[in-house]
């Protein structure tokens, strides 16, 4: 039995009218101790589709199983690593993750999960900055701190809603290969989300594209198999993997282009009609706007690829 | 001339003490001057007449307003009588009721917020009346007090009230008043607990209880205290509205006493006292605020 299956699933927002459909006929199956990447556009629904899994977000149709089980309400079995860190700011790096070990250890004693808290800080390399806020710390560190934070929970799946994607690149180079050796030492069964088709096939053993057609879905996986550790700076010559990448963005690119929408953009243009004198002007005095141009009226309706 | 300005930050005294300056001479400007005239009455003798003479005539100039004010100052805490004592004194008195009428819009106004900012329908339900009774007047507020407490009396061992119907009106009209600030404020803060905090809440699958506590509570800080800020200004404010109709002794009450007893220095004295310790009560609230504000 796979640990996690999504069969079916699809999910929409808004009320009936101005309705979007995100995910459509998503069918996902995940073995234990599997790493997989799911790579798509920014905005095309990964984290929707990551939400599923998590909880936060309930299908509308289809269902989301772990361990055969329906998925409907966030646990700690599942850990989620937020793409924001999410850390509480008024709490220190101990003290967050302090937080969930409290919670989900309930039943060890308190020098169990203060150890265990530490074992988790020295796995991410923070322990000089375990009594420090997260203000004091920068953005790799912290979503060093949130990794630990789920990884303490020892958590059946570890959800990454785009981890590294607010870091710089070469934080970024430094997270993905200690988030790969972390995976290398406990197996946790991972599914990674990101935009990013290296990063994908760098860390992950399975990388399936979510094609952005409206709504979007999942495409044929494809499989990485390459030694670990991986060598990034010798990948780049690797055949295998350059061939895998071009399929991959090949792909996505594809899906792309067939999806054509239709959206309504404001598009300012350059004001060179002269303000239109007959449009009330009484407010001027309470810092409202003035006379009205005639340009900042426009609407179009545009063909743009989605 | 101008390094030493710049060096020292000079600008920050010089400009101040001239604003003040020029606000005693406009002082000066329009009250009233005594002006004395030698008279030779029916009797041939020489009187002197004193006559008060100026825009403003009853209007005491600085000099006299300290004049007459220096005794309540140079002995602030002095005790001469019921309803002559020093200034501090006074202030002191209305500082302790203030405080109590805070504390009480503090506990009530809280929860109230919190309420507001949790539930949509306890927002839609309230907030219409939340909207009707914050802007009534204090001064509205007092006699229904009185009404509503009017059967309270504690009283001491001597048969003396030490808490009575009038007490108990000033405690509810300065709670009732100061409470709103810090009812919006808190409601507000807890609207804008980022949903990712929320989210790390129920991952983690934190009781209701922690998820207020370790959750909630801590994001909504800088916002309730910038309501806690808020609220104290108006309880000062409406404390000396509340002494002068109740007759407590305290600043407002003095103030009222000294009216009537035609000491018109003695009230630029209490509006002065008034406005300084509002002033330090706001500052000593932002540097409390100042420390709870996380990222």
């Amino acid at each position: 039995m796979p640990l996690i299956e999504i069969k079916g699933a699809s999910k929409g927002f808004g009320h009936p009218g101005s309705r979007t459909e995100v995910l459509n006929n998503i069918n996902l199956s995940v073995e234990e101790g599997e790493f997989i990447a799911i790579v798509g556009y920014s905005g095309s629904g990964k984290s929707t589709l990551i939400n599923l899994i998590s909880g936060l977000v309930k299908p509308d149709s289809g269902e989301a199983l772990i361990e055969g089980k329906k998925i409907t309400e966030p646990g700690p079995d599942r850990g989620l690593v937020f793409q924001n860190y999410s850390l509480l700011p008024w709490l220190t790096v101990e003290e967050n993750i302090a937080l969930a070990v409290d919670e989900v250890f309930k039943e060890w004693t308190p020098e169990q999960r203060k150890a265990h808290v530490a074992k988790h800080i020295a796995m991410v390399k923070l322990t000089p900055a375990a009594h420090k806020l997260p203000k004091e710390l920068s953005g790799g560190m912290r979503q060093r701190v949130s990794v630990a934070r789920t990884l303490a929970m020892n958590p059946k799946v570890l959800l990454m809603d785009e981890p590294l994607s607010a870091l710089d690149a070469l934080t970024r180079a430094q997270l993905q290969d200690e988030i790969a050796d972390i995976w290398l030492t406990n197996k946790t069964t991972v599914i990674w989300i990101t935009n990013d088709p290296d990063e994908a096939i760098l860390v992950a053993d399975k990388v399936i594209p979510l094609l952005p057609t409206v709504p979007a879905t999942l495409g044929e996986p494809m499989f990485v198999n390459m030694e670990r550790p991986r060598d990034r700076k010798a990948i780049n010559h690797n055949p295998h993997f350059k061939k895998m990448r071009s399929e991959l963005i090949s792909t996505l690119l594809e899906a792309k282009g067939r999806t054509k929408m239709k959206a309504s953009v404001k598009i300012s243009l350059p004001d060179i009609l002269p303000e239109d004198l007959n449009t009330p002007n009484s407010y001027q005095m309470l810092g409202r706007s003035g006379p009205k141009r005639r340009s900042d009226k426009n609407r179009e309706e545009v063909e743009v690829a989605a | 001339m101008n390094i030493l300005i710049q060096k020292y930050k000079l600008d920050s005294i010089f400009l101040p003490l001239l604003a003040i300056l020029v606000t005693c001479i406009f002082w000066y400007a329009i009250a009233g001057k005594s002006v004395v005239t030698e008279k030779v009455d029916d009797f041939g003798d020489k009187i002197k007449i004193t006559k008060r003479e100026g825009l403003s005539a009853d209007l005491p100039t600085p000099a006299e307003t300290w004049t007459a004010s220096k005794p309540y100052i140079v002995e602030p805490f002095a005790k001469r009588g019921e309803l002559d004592q020093g200034i501090l004194r006074f202030t002191w008195m209305s500082l302790v009721l203030v405080a109590q009428g805070y504390l009480i819009a503090l506990i009530i106004g809280t929860p109230i917020g919190f309420f507001l900012g949790l539930s949509k329908q306890f927002t839609k339900a309230f907030d219409p009346i939340i909207q009707v009774l914050r802007p009534v007047s204090p001064l509205a507020w007092l006699p229904l007090g009185m009404i509503l407490f009017s059967g309270v009396k504690i009283m001491d061992g001597e048969g003396r009230t030490t808490f009575g119907a009038s007490d108990a009106a000033a405690l509810f009209t300065i709670a009732i008043c100061a409470m709103w600030p810090t009812v919006m404020n808190t409601a507000v803060g807890v609207r804008a607990v980022p949903v990712d905090y929320l989210n790390v809440a129920k991952v983690l699958k934190l009781s209701k209880w922690k998820t207020l506590w370790k959750v909630l509570v801590p994001a909504t800080l800088p916002y309730m205290f910038t309501g806690f800020r808020l609220s104290l200004g108006i309880a000062w404010l409406v404390i000396v509205a509340v002494e002068m109709l109740t007759g407590r002794p305290g600043v407002g009450g003095f103030l009222w006493q000294q009216y009537n007893a035609n000491s018109y220095a003695h009230i630029i004295l209490c509006i002065l006292t008034i406005g300084v310790i509002g002033y330090v009560l706001d500052r000593l609230m932002s540097v409390v605020e100042g420390r709870f504000k996380t990222a």
